[in-house]
């Protein structure tokens, strides 16, 4: 049984969000036909809630909600999955500048992972900072589509990922209720908790999906010779 | 600390406002400026019929109220830039012509963050409204942000 989720996700604990997970989870299931997704992941920005208890809204929706965090390093914003106390005590995740190396590292030995998050946005990607310091060690994956992406983004992300050989996720990093879900990652295993998840995104199988609708194309206008 | 201040700033109250009077002229002008018809703010007689027994100012009214002229010599400055990133209104009560309301500021809150175009500091000034009778009647958090 596969498992879809939306990796890449902000409520309102984020200071720059004002959706509702309620509102987000209600979305997602009037709109399951367009945005098959079986779970979101929250990811707030530079802080952790270890008590944040979702259960009786995933009970109420019937769609999977688990924490992770978005954290600020010298190499662009990441995505920390599985976060322990143990993360939050070693990292002060308000800290912008933390040190992206030792994050990947060290996050992987306290048992979570960490993923690097539209690597091809400037200033806050990972392409922008491969281009004036070494890759980072220790990769597993990056986030190829992001739900925010602007013109061009996505596709650096994807050359950086043919590249380095990274695996690769999407999220739709929804900042409002009605973006929630148009990027996620489909995995060929079942997720029910954190821990599925940080087994699955190490060693599972699992491919970025996107569900943002297709534009029609702009017609053409077709020169009129005027006499 | 992701941003270098002094923590004992976040909550203490720097100024509070002598009571600003609010008239029937301050509400219609200010229903006149946003294009306000809701007849429970504009129209008297509609307004008795009204939840709240009387014309009230709309909610955004809340934003119009001024910190004192000395409070920002206490918020503390980053990098040579910023500006207004906008508002966040709690409304906890109605604000009626006749009302006497006071503001009292505080530092909420400080951090930094990157983005797209570089870092931001971001200083949280929260702004409570009380009327004349001491009743909370909104909570303005005022965002300003700051390059660094």
């Amino acid at each position: 049984m596969s498992t879809t989720l939306d990796l890449h996700s902000h409520s309102e604990a984020s200071e720059d969000s004002r959706a509702p997970l309620e509102a987000y989870l209600n979305w997602l299931k009037l709109r399951s036909t367009e945005r098959p997704v079986d779970g979101i992941v929250l990811t707030e920005h530079r802080q952790f809630n270890q008590d944040a208890d979702y259960r009786a809204l995933e009970d109420k929706f019937g769609i999977l909600v688990l924490k992770a965090s978005e954290v600020e390093t010298d190499y662009g914003h990441v995505l920390v999955f599985g976060v322990t106390e143990e993360m939050t005590r070693r990292f002060d995740f308000a800290n912008v500048h933390l040190p992206a190396q030792e994050v990947i590292d060290e996050i992987a030995h306290m048992g979570g992972v960490a993923i690097p998050c539209h690597p091809g946005r400037p200033n806050v990607g990972l392409c922008e900072h491969y281009g004036k310091k070494p890759p980072l060690e220790n990769v597993i994956a990056v986030e190829v589509l992001n739900g925010g992406s602007r013109k061009g983004e996505d596709e650096r992300s994807e050359a950086l990922v043919q590249q380095y050989g990274y695996r690769a996720i999407g999220g739709s990093d929804s900042h409002l209720v009605s973006l929630i879900g148009l990027c996620a990652t489909r995995f060929d295993a079942e997720i029910r908790t954190t821990d599925d998840l940080v087994r699955e995104l190490r060693g599972g199988a699992y491919e970025p999906v996107d569900f943002r609708p297709r534009r029609k194309p702009v017609p053409q206008a077709i020169p009129v010779e005027v006499k | 600390m992701a941003v270098d201040y002094d923590p004992a700033i976040i909550g203490r109250v720097f100024e509070t406002t002598d009571p600003l009077p609010v008239t029937p002229e301050m509400v219609k002008n200010f229903c006149s400026a946003i294009g306000e018809s809701n007849p429970i703010h504009i129209d008297a007689e509609a307004a008795k019929k009204g939840p709240y027994g009387g014309i009230t100012a709309p909610p955004s009214f809340a934003v119009t109220f001024r910190n004192g002229q000395h409070f920002f010599q206490h918020v503390p400055r980053y990098g040579k830039q910023g500006f207004d990133a906008g508002k966040d209104v709690e409304f906890v009560g109605p604000i009626r012509p006749g009302d006497a309301i006071s503001l009292s500021s505080h530092v909420k809150e400080i951090y930094e963050k990157t983005g797209r175009t570089g870092s931001m500091v971001f200083v949280i000034v929260r702004s409570t409204l009380t009327n004349q009778k001491g009743e909370v009647v909104a909570h303005v958090d005022h965002r300003f942000m700051s390059r660094t």
